[in-house]
């Protein structure tokens, strides 16, 4: 029934768009007057003899049906010219014919538009199932550093309970296949329009996994949108903090997002969180707000998932650092045990999120290139701020291969390159990000910055060497953990319009200030074929160049290692002993197919 | 490739991109709207090459009707599918209530449209669901002489209804670009091509002088 109270709206409008302009005020406000009362006295029967029908898809095509027989409407209108029945008992059959129509037509639809399509007639529920499936082939070269030293620090792989640091070493060539994207979408919205609702499953492998990927769910997430100033969004869902990690992946100008756009999430872990976000419209204000409240511990867990070591004595830190005098309190007791991880102390902190941005011209929104040809420049720019409290990185200032660790926490940090804050005990992020956007007529310009303060709850050097179990520190960290900084510049124009885009991006990242020789630099260029004119059909050939430092210190990682006495858990000898720079040269060929 | 080579060559690239960016538009391009409603968008685009249109044209509302009322199409697919699809007969393209409402202000663009422009339309209707799509038929229409022109680039396809849909950071939905039709004309015999611009159109002074009266 929605759709004829359109067709009559329309219906309406045409009947006064026949109102002449050059005539007198209030022979205009005549007209206008009884082109209402005409609208208003024929208005029923000119809806429900002309244009009463609905829109079906057949074929592969939308057609525009009517609800009567055409051969029965001819017979009809011919039989009251010729006066057989009148004009009233004509609209009556009319209406009695289409009522008819619609009583027996079932009281949903289904249909397929960029996905499976099921729905309600009276709109009140929606179901849309789509897939997107991506598969890619890389062909790496890497230099003997890579053979020789290898990645310790930012994107260490960590083994077994104690989680204990493995540096990631390899060949100089390397050539795979990886099922870079499997996800299915269930999305669409509950008894009304403005209850939406996206779940997102994903089946998909990283590419330097070294264990087959499992199911997951990346995204379960409900959202009000029935007042536009004020919709909130509850669940899982990617954390609207910075324009780089809320683009969508099925809508990128690279084969990837940049290494240091994935470091400077607002948990630092990972780009997805569990939690509750305000926002306004962006359809209908230029100025939109996002404030959020998240777990800040990454999609799938909470903060029960990190977790500590104390003592039976409450206060006391357990693991490798209890005892006097360093650095427990001094009426602690002398350790007595080493294993436990037995304590969750940050359970009652949350992260914040606030991101602000102004559509200048336009609406840009959220995707890399400018696929829609905008005949209008699009211009935004926008900013966000993100604590995160309580983070421990390690129990305590604990040694490797001593305390059991907080594998979850200690993996994600690594996975999103931020492992050179592990070992650094509890710590606070608080991450600022700036962004800017343009497209016009093609053309598209994207620039990120992003800054971390990282703050440690334990003052003074991380203590690494103790005499004895439980102190005294007989060596520390060579200096305090800086602060991580950022940017990423890219743009991309589109040869074809819709159809061939070429881009390039250079991306800048030191993950900490305080140590040199640690810059990590990206440099990327891909050629994109979108082979429908839309993201749902693609083929990309990104080529990168990544050089990553590798100096500076990192617990565990470097000189003086972990030890008491004179064990040594991590070895004797520093993951970074050769340290070089790492450089990648790097050719991704992805096929992406999202229907 | 040392990291000083990596810089400048980001920096050429990106700087080459960016010259690249602003030059001329590739597609034609809106510059006055005629007309805007919920039924009905007209706009005037101009052209990217010269065109050398023979515009404005005074053409009346009813004649616009007349020349709309004749036009069919199928849409054009690839081998092999063309075989199957040439079997399917032409469908109208204008149903009269679209007739309706686009022939005025077709009329009324087709008056004002410069000789390097062209008129474009869109004819709205409510999608398969009307909160996420709507239902789109638009294409151009263009003077060459005594040709009159119209190509179609969409025939009711579903296209989203917000302006941030095609970058929506979950699923980005893009316009569905425009498509060839094959389009027809009765009475055929005024639909003709001019073999100097190799244009094909409706001799519609010819048709105009043959149609019926309304």
């Amino acid at each position: 029934m929605k759709g004829r109270g359109k067709w009559k709206v329309f219906r309406f409008i045409r009947i006064l768009s026949v109102t002449p302009i050059a005539v007198p005020r209030w022979n205009k406000n005549i007209g206008f007057i009884l082109c209402l009362a005409c609208a208003i006295w024929f208005g029923t029967q000119l809806v429900f003899a002309a244009d009463a029908g609905k829109l079906v898809e057949k074929d592969g095509r939308y057609v525009f049906v009517e609800n009567m027989d055409p051969a029965t409407k001819l017979l009809l209108e011919r039989a009251v010219k010729q006066g057989s029945i009148t004009q009233e008992e004509y609209d009556a059959v009319i209406r009695a014919s289409q009522e008819r129509t619609y009583q027996l037509q079932s009281s949903f639809k289904a249909w397929y538009d960029r996905g499976f399509n099921f729905s309600m007639n009276d709109n009140s529920f929606l179901l849309k199932i789509r897939g997107r499936f991506a598969t890619r082939y890389t062909q790496r070269s890497r230099n003997d550093a890579w053979r020789t030293t290898g990645d310790s620090k930012d994107f260490p792989e960590l083994l077994g309970v104690f989680g204990d640091y493995r540096a990631n070493r390899t060949t100089n060539d390397a050539s795979t296949f990886n099922l870079r994207t499997a996800r299915l979408y269930f999305m669409g919205h509950l008894f009304s329009p403005d209850l939406k609702y996206l779940f997102q499953v994903a089946g998909e492998t990283a590419e330097n996994a070294q264990a087959p990927g499992a199911l997951t769910m990346l995204d379960a997430t409900v959202m009000s949108t029935h007042i536009p100033w004020l919709n909130v969004q509850v669940g899982q869902y990617k954390v609207y903090f910075n324009r780089s990690q809320i683009n969508s992946t099925a809508a990128m100008q690279f084969a990837a997002r940049a290494l240091a756009m994935d470091a400077f999430t607002a948990n630092g872990l990972n780009r997805r969180d569990v939690g509750i976000t305000i926002m306004n419209d962006e359809e209908v204000y230029p100025v939109n707000y996002y404030f959020g409240v998240f777990n800040g511990e990454g999609p799938l867990v909470n903060r029960f998932a990190q977790f500590g070591s104390e003592e039976a004595t409450v206060g006391c830190p357990g693991g490798a650092t209890s005892g006097n005098p360093y650095p427990s309190p001094a009426d602690c007791p002398a350790n007595n045990r080493n294993l436990n991880a037995n304590v969750r102390t940050a359970i009652n902190q949350l992260m914040y999120t606030a991101r602000l941005q102004w559509n200048i011209l336009g609406r840009a929104g959220y995707g890399e290139g400018d696929i829609a040809y905008s005949e209008a420049p699009q211009m935004v720019v926008g900013g966000g701020y993100a604590y995160n409290p309580g983070l421990n990185t390690s129990t305590d200032n604990s040694f490797v291969g001593i305390d059991l660790a907080n594998l979850n926490l200690r993996r994600s940090l690594a996975l999103s390159g931020n492992g050179r804050i592990l070992g650094q005990g509890i710590v606070d992020f608080s991450t600022w990000t700036l962004d800017y956007a343009l497209k016009y007529r093609g053309f598209s310009f994207q620039a990120e910055y992003w800054f971390r303060n990282i703050t440690r709850h334990e003052k003074g050097l991380p203590c690494l060497q103790t005499a004895v179990l439980g102190g005294p520190c007989t060596a520390f960290a060579p200096g305090q953990f800086g602060n991580s900084t950022g940017w990423s510049v890219q743009s991309g124009y589109y040869l074809i319009p819709r159809k061939l885009e070429v881009a390039a991006r250079y991306a800048y990242w030191d993950p900490d200030t305080h140590s040199a020789s640690d810059l990590i630099k990206e440099l990327d260029v891909s050629l994109n074929w979108f082979l429908s004119g839309t993201y749902d059909h693609q083929i990309m050939v990104t080529y990168s160049n990544i050089a990553m430092g590798q100096g500076g210190f990192a617990i565990g990682r470097s000189a003086p290692l972990p030890a008491v006495g004179t064990s040594f858990p991590s070895g004797t000898i520093p993951l970074d002993v050769n340290a070089a720079t790492l450089i990648e040269n790097m050719i991704r060929v992805q096929y992406q197919i999202f229907f | 490739m040392s990291q000083v080579n990596v810089v400048r060559s980001a920096i050429l690239l990106l700087a080459l991109l960016m010259l690249s960016g602003l030059g001329c538009a590739r597609i034609p391009y809106t510059t006055t709207m005629v007309h805007e409603d919920q039924r009905v968008v007209v706009m005037l685009q101009r052209e990217i090459t010269p065109a050398g249109y023979t515009h404005p044209v005074q053409i009346t509302q009813q004649q616009v009707a007349a020349i709309l009322r004749g036009f069919s199409l199928r849409e054009q697919q690839r081998l092999p599918l063309r075989w199957h699809a040439e079997e399917t007969p032409p469908t109208k393209i204008f149903r009269e209530d679209e007739v309706e409402v686009l022939a005025p202000q077709l009329a009324d663009a087709l008056q004002k449209v410069g000789p390097e422009e062209r008129v474009y339309f869109e004819l709205f209707a409510p999608g398969m669901n009307p909160r996420y799509r709507r239902d789109v038929t638009g294409g151009w229409v263009a003077v060459h002489g005594q040709l009159l022109n119209l190509t179609i680039d969409y025939f009711h396809v579903q296209q989203p209804v917000r302006t941030s849909d095609p970058y929506d950071y979950n699923y980005s939905t893009p316009w569905t670009p425009a498509k060839t039709y094959l389009l027809y004309f009765d009475p055929g015999r005024f639909y003709v091509d001019d073999s100097k611009t190799d244009w094909r159109g409706v001799d519609f002074l010819k048709f105009l002088k043959n149609a019926p009266s309304p």
